[in-house]
């Protein structure tokens, strides 16, 4: 195994890489999918040194010590600072594990499975047709032209789709606010619950779905026609069928607003 | 627009494209997604309205070709290039440079239109809402009293029931409940559900019978 200890802005490139795992704490990790030779660049680094290990095409990226927030650093002083900002250039099939605390979050073009871990920073992903999971605390977690399946959990973060294309979608918050666009397809399931953040699905026109969106105390409408509403104290819901009703949509929310809508056909070129 | 082509650098590029020779429209798609390593690819939605644009303003011309617009540059069009040629070779070296500026222009690029987005899905979805509520009132009305969608209307029971949750629970939250209290309390709670169902069942079972 090859091991190299970072202290310092540093390149380092390498033959095969098929997986990637980064722990860092602060800073700024991004892994981008492209045909060139696997490099990481780190283009800062602050405090405690980086482990770079290299085993058989397996890449990873962490500190020696695992990181703890110490409830006595306001005593000892600053502590030592964990902080790097790293980007990483893999094979469009490397598949990608990053777990951070602060650190913001950019994943894009590959067709590997993706999984994504923050506290409270930002999670972006752009281009990915694998299977991505992605989960923060309090940080966004945003998508553009994310085509494979996606599943998404945040405590108070946003979760805004944006391009999305035809797979499933499994989305959790507490107080975040979803917004999906997305594509048609036949087969696919969109699940999606909140407590009090809205929920906002935007789907073409010729959708096939079993829908049934449902707020406790918050309102729920739909730019589909054909649903039926019920409206009694303590449950709004619509439900109905579109188009052939393959796939499947569940949108529970209990003080968000739930809302279906219909894109318009897009300009032709 | 977003900012990997804020101050219409999107426009710009695509004269660029233009420029090296005449195009689809979707070629210029393509090639905008190969110039970001797949990474962002933009749609036909964005990437219309500019060429109309520059169309308007002189910039490029079109035909049709086999059913499909085929764009050119106009002499107009190559000026306006070689004007603004520092802002675009600045936003090549940027893309260009390193693995670090290339995520960086790809992330700014999704906060841009992910931000955009929300503001467009937010104002439609209180829209549709809009809407919503005004059918309902014209459901309401046209059904007259008796329908349930008055008995179960939003202003009245809801509003009621989620006062007396809020009342209910401060007065709680006051005290230390016993065991003996909590039992009443239950009880009572019991005894008013089943007498509230009671008063529902008959303007239900007179809606029926009519």
């Amino acid at each position: 195994m090859a091991t190299w200890t970072l202290e310092g802005p540093d390149k380092l490139a390498f033959d095969r890489v098929e997986r990637v795992l980064v722990r860092i704490v602060e800073g700024a990790v991004s892994v981008v999918g492209s045909d060139d030779q696997p490099v990481l660049e780190v283009s800062e680094l602050e405090g405690t040194p980086l482990r770079v290990g290299h085993e058989g095409g397996a890449l990873t990226i962490d500190y020696e010590r695992p990181w703890r927030p110490s409830p006595l650093s306001w005593l000892t002083g600053r502590g030592r600072r964990h902080r790097a900002a790293l980007s990483l250039a893999v094979p469009r099939d490397c598949r990608v594990e990053l777990r951070v605390v602060s650190a913001s979050v950019m994943v894009g073009g590959l067709h590997a499975p993706v999984l994504a871990k923050t506290v409270s920073g930002e999670i972006t992903l752009a281009g990915l047709r694998g299977k991505v999971e992605a989960e923060s605390v309090s940080g966004p977690v945003q998508a553009s032209g994310v085509t494979g399946d996606l599943a998404a959990r945040t405590v108070s973060g946003d979760l805004t789709v944006a391009e999305g294309g035809g797979g499933s979608v499994r989305a959790r918050t507490v107080s975040g606010t979803v917004t999906l666009d997305l594509q048609a397809s036949g087969e696919r399931d969109i699940q999606l619950s909140s407590v009090s953040g809205d929920l906002t699905v935007r789907l073409p026109e010729a959708s096939d779905l079993q829908v049934r969106l449902q707020s406790t105390s918050g309102q729920v409408a739909s730019a589909f026609e054909g649903l039926e509403y019920e409206r009694t104290p303590g449950r709004h819901s619509a439900r109905g069928r579109l188009g052939h009703g393959g796939g499947r949509l569940r949108a529970t929310s209990t003080s968000g607003h739930v809302a279906l809508l219909r894109r318009a056909p897009e300009a032709s070129l | 627009m977003s900012p990997v082509f804020s101050h219409g650098r999107l426009r710009l590029y695509l004269l660029k494209l233009l420029d090296e020779s005449p195009r689809h429209g979707y070629d210029m798609i393509r090639l905008l997604e190969d110039r970001f390593m797949g990474l962002y690819a933009p749609s036909p939605g964005t990437i219309y309205p500019r060429l109309q644009r520059l169309e308007a303003e002189g910039l490029v011309t079109q035909s049709q070709e086999g059913g499909r617009k085929v764009y050119q540059i106009t002499d107009a069009g190559r000026e306006e290039l070689a004007r603004r040629r520092d802002e675009l070779d600045d936003l090549e070296a940027e893309i260009s440079g390193s693995v670090h500026g290339l995520a960086r222009e790809i992330r700014d690029e999704v906060r841009g239109t992910v931000r955009d987005l929300k503001q467009e899905l937010k104002q439609a979805a209180r829209e549709v809402r809009r809407q919503q509520r005004h059918e309902n009132r014209s459901r309401r009305d046209r059904h007259g009293d008796h329908h349930r969608w008055d008995w179960y209307g939003d202003e009245g029971l809801d509003v009621r029931l989620a006062e007396f949750l809020d009342r209910t629970s401060r007065a709680v939250r006051r005290v230390q409940l016993t065991e003996a209290q909590l039992r009443e309390c239950a009880a009572i709670l019991d005894e008013a559900f089943e007498r509230i169902r009671q008063t529902l069942k008959d303007p239900d079972q007179r809606h029926r019978d009519q």
